[in-house]
């Protein structure tokens, strides 16, 4: 480690003679990641900057927490002292849009909202709605593999991306995939790369497939008088031929939304099945079009990740949807907590929020990794106050492959200077 | 291979798991990849993850290289054995583990067939999406290896978007579980490099497949068209539509001909035909369908076939999956390429191999994935004819030169295995294939997993590997590189 006690000041020169133009700034309050500010932030609008920038930070052994929108700044373990936070947002164009092959290449620092806008001239999109996709780059959303309620249909951002560049923590640009959908030359560094938290090499652009945008939509929103109802609604409409896009689950009160995007007809007449299924097993559905289909989406993206607290990732099999929920219910009445779910019904893919006292939710976080049996899912605090993250850790078990997880970081990123600790397992 | 290893080798597998005699291991000599041949030191048969760990672990401590192979069927050379190293044969290791529909999930053994997987669960209204041509004769093993596609990738995807997770051997002996059951496991997304890693990191033992239903309706339709050009353009008009077909395939006048004297699926004789599948509920399928129909019409399409049942949908796809192998009837050998074009520089690239033949005089069929820009171009010689069979490699290596003019790929399926590792520096440089390496690194610092696959090396390649660079020769159209 040399020179660690240097003045932001000097950092900031020390970055910008290295780069060769005024990229960086001393950090500031603003820029606290868990409450602490980094030494300097710098704003590289090149991948040349980006690599001198990460060859300085790895030779003089400084830490490095790349930033896109900085929505999601909080998610993972604590860091700790940050020297440089490299922010993506100068490198934001949409590179290519080949409409005609259906793929676009997108800079890491455009926000997901930018990009579709662009794409929409020629009604495709990409099919990716994670929370906060108005602030959320391209970048963050693929280092964390987040997605949202039309993962049911589209998969997640993993599913979408057929190529990457790519800058390593010694500064070396490196590329991985190409512009074609279907591709199997060489190792696949774009899965590795996406949902690594930033702790391999920072990503600079992405190429991903695209989907054509639907004519029609429709939204069935289903109350329940019963969690119990949920596990057998989404059994019956998936064996029944649905074809969701969406199919997701909100308590309290119990409410299921399910869209059908489709040629008019088609989401139309999937739309009424849906409701008269939900009828059947008691439920009271509502089907949504137009701004009160746009508005229910709207409330239910904001529901747990416009507000503070905490939120745990929640991954079981579909099928131990009812019996998970009951136990989630019993858990938290014990624990006099208060609590939310929300997420993706047919897939297993829950966000739980909570709300009470921090040492009974540490209490529940526990409980539920101990329900779950190794390799049939998992319970991650996605975010939490630093009290919890204190308390536990917030990736849970990793299982068996930890070892070589640590051994391709070591390999990657010898020095730790990226992200470091955050990542799962403490990468 | 000295006594005392291949006494501790059949300590682990028994008599009967241990090949050792020379004409024995013929069987074993190369994969579908039959150009190229290597006889491995012996050859063992596991029939568990204790004897595969067991047997790595051995060629761990002796630093004695192994290559994992299932039934064999690739066509990169992705399981060519090592002359002095131990190819592990997994056909044995062929049992269904587990059957989960509710979860709709399955684990298995990685010998079992492809088509085994779906087989298992026809009767409860699912299936298993990857398809490869050869899934009759390929085992789930081969395909996490290559992440293998196959017809229906254009919707529903490759291998690597249907194995949830895997037990894997790393090439240390260690038994590791990447991904599981349920999604999104915590961690690095190690199972999403190890698939498609061409059995380069370790060897897998078991894994778990992600079921899908069946969808309520199905059509297919076939229509033929005056030029390759013509398909080509009803293609981008069906993606432009906002179409997604579960596959849309082409073939041409050579492969359509072939076809028709192998298996008699009653294609129109023509330049090309398309096959069209779409799949989802009734209603999406009939008014999709329509479209598709509108799509051809306006490209001039005719002798449209509609399949009416499912006799018929599976008598086209039989003149589909069989054009390879019917071949056969046309040229005595052929050589196969696997590039990948964007699907909208299809005409261009069709019109350039169309060139390529007229001057080499060489047969050149085309079939292939159309939807996804998939080539397939089969390059037909004579190997009686001298000098033709390097013609052909010749003529085979341009088209993938032209493949990567369009910003394609070397490879869409079949893997770059021994076959194609020189031509990666092609596509990839220095930097990346260094990048790439870091992570064969980490799983197998010795390389001893089957080597000198996918990457260059000067042993396989002849020179230091490193970004392309024309030679001076290549610049005054003296010489061409393949």
């Amino acid at each position: 480690m040399l020179s660690q006690s240097s003045t932001p000041d000097a950092l900031v020169a020390e970055v910008n003679a290295r780069v060769g133009a005024a990229v960086a700034r001393p950090g500031s309050r603003r820029d606290s990641i868990d409450g602490v500010a980094p030494g300097i932030v710098a704003t590289p609008q090149t991948a040349t900057a980006v690599a001198a920038m990460l060859a300085w930070a790895t030779e003089t052994g400084r830490t490095a927490v790349v930033r896109g929108g900085g929505t999601k700044l909080g998610w993972g373990a604590p860091s700790g002292s940050v020297d440089l936070v490299l922010s993506t947002a100068a490198m934001n164009a949409v590179d290519e849009h080949r409409h005609g092959d259906l793929t676009a290449t997108v800079q890491a620092g455009a926000t997901l909202a930018e990009t579709n806008a662009v794409l929409s001239r020629h009604r495709q999109w990409l099919p990716l709605d994670p929370p906060w996709g108005d602030r959320a780059t391209i970048g963050g959303i693929v280092a964390t593999n987040d997605s949202g309620p039309r993962r049911q249909r589209h998969g997640a951002p993993r599913d979408l991306i057929i190529g990457m560049t790519l800058v390593r923590a010694d500064g070396v640009l490196a590329k991985t995939g190409g512009i074609v959908v279907k591709n199997v030359a060489g190792y696949d560094l774009a899965r590795l790369m996406t949902g690594s938290f930033g702790c391999l090499g920072v990503i600079l652009s992405v190429t991903f497939k695209l989907a054509p945008v639907a004519a029609a939509s429709r939204t069935v929103a289903v109350e329940f008088s019963d969690a119990a109802r949920c596990g057998p609604f989404v059994a019956d409409l998936l064996a029944h031929s649905a074809t969701p896009t969406a199919l997701e689950l909100a308590i309290p009160p119990t409410t299921m939304l399910v869209r059908f995007e489709s040629v008019e007809p088609v989401a139309v007449e999937q739309a009424e099945q849906a409701a008269t299924l939900a009828r059947g097993l008691g439920g009271t559905p509502t089907i949504l079009i137009g701004e009160d289909e746009t508005a229910v989406w709207q409330a239910h993206d904001a529901r747990l990740f416009d507000r503070e607290g905490t939120i745990v990732k929640l991954v079981i099999l579909a099928g131990e949807l009812s019996s998970t929920l009951a136990w989630l219910d019993d858990a938290a009445q014990t624990r006099q907590l208060d609590y939310e779910v929300t997420g993706r019904a047919g897939l297993g893919v829950l966000y739980v929020g909570l709300g009470g006292d921090v040492p009974r939710q540490a209490s529940l976080v526990t409980a539920l990794r101990e329900r779950i049996p190794a390799g049939r899912g998992s319970a991650v605090i996605q975010r939490a106050d630093p009290e919890l993250k204190a308390l536990l850790d917030v990736w849970g078990p990793v299982g068996d492959g930890l070892r070589i997880m640590q051994e391709v970081k070591r390999r990657f990123d010898p020095t730790r200077t990226l992200n470091r600790g955050r990542g799962p397992g403490g990468l | 291979m000295d006594d005392l290893f291949l006494a501790e080798l059949e300590r682990i597998v028994g008599p009967d798991g241990l090949v050792r005699d020379a004409s024995e291991l013929l069987t074993y000599e190369s994969d579908g990849l039959v150009r190229l041949r290597e006889r491995p030191a012996a050859a063992v048969l596991p029939d568990s993850a204790d004897q595969v760990q067991a047997v790595v672990g051995l060629c761990h401590r002796t630093k004695v290289p192994f290559v994992a192979r299932g039934q064999g069927p690739g066509l990169s050379g992705g399981a060519l054995p090592h002359p002095d190293g131990v190819l592990i044969v997994m056909t044995r290791m062929n049992r269904i583990l587990d059957v989960d529909i509710p979860n709709q999930r399955m684990t298995v053994e990685p010998g079992v067939m492809n088509l085994d997987v779906t087989r298992e669960v026809e009767s409860a209204g699912y299936y298993y999406a990857p398809d490869p041509s050869s899934q009759l004769i390929c085992s789930i093993g081969g395909n996490v290896a290559e992440n293998s596609g196959g017809a229906h990738c254009l919707k529903y995807g490759f291998t690597v978007h249907h194995v949830l997770g895997v037990e894997a051997v790393l090439p240390d002996g260690e038994l590791v579980h990447l991904g599981g059951e349920a999604l999104d496991s915590p961690g690095l997304d190690l199972l999403g490099v190890l698939v498609g890693s061409e059995g380069t990191l370790a060897v897998v033992t078991k894994v778990t497949l992600r079921l899908v239903r069946r969808p309520e309706a199905v059509r297919t339709l076939l229509a033929a068209f005056d030029s390759t050009d013509a398909a080509g353009n009803a293609v981008s008009d069906i993606i432009s539509a906002g179409i997604i077909p579960a596959a849309i395939e082409m073939m041409d006048r050579t492969t359509i001909r072939a076809a028709e004297a192998a298996v008699h699926p009653g294609f129109p004789d023509a330049e090309a035909v398309l096959i069209v599948e779409l799949d989802g509920s009734r209603s999406e399928v009939e008014a999709l369908f329509a479209q598709v129909e509108a799509v051809c019409a306006r490209n001039e399409g005719w002798g449209v076939q509609v399949a009416m049942d499912d006799a018929h949908r599976g008598r086209i796809w039989t003149g589909r999956k069989a054009a390879f192998a019917a071949m056969g009837r046309i040229a005595p050998s052929y050589y196969v390429q696997d590039g990948v074009i964007p699907r909208s520089k299809l005409p261009e690239v069709l019109r350039r191999i169309r060139q390529l033949e007229v001057e080499s005089g060489l047969t050149i069929g085309n079939v292939f994935h159309a939807g996804d820009g998939n080539l397939h171009p089969l390059v037909c010689y004579d190997d009686a004819v001298d000098g033709q069979a390097d013609l052909a490699e010749q003529v085979a290596s341009k088209i993938l030169t032209f493949c990567l003019d369009v910003g394609g790929s070397l490879t869409g399926e079949h893997g770059v295995g021994a076959d194609k590792a020189c031509h990666m520096p092609k596509m990839f440089t220095a930097e990346d294939l260094e990048t790439m390496q870091l992570v064969r690194a980490a799983f197998d610092p010795d390389q001893l997993c089957n080597p000198d696959k996918v990457f260059p090396t000067p042993r396989l390649c002849g020179e230091v590997p490193g970004p392309y660079r024309a030679h001076p020769a290549e610049i005054a159209g003296l010489a061409e590189r393949f």
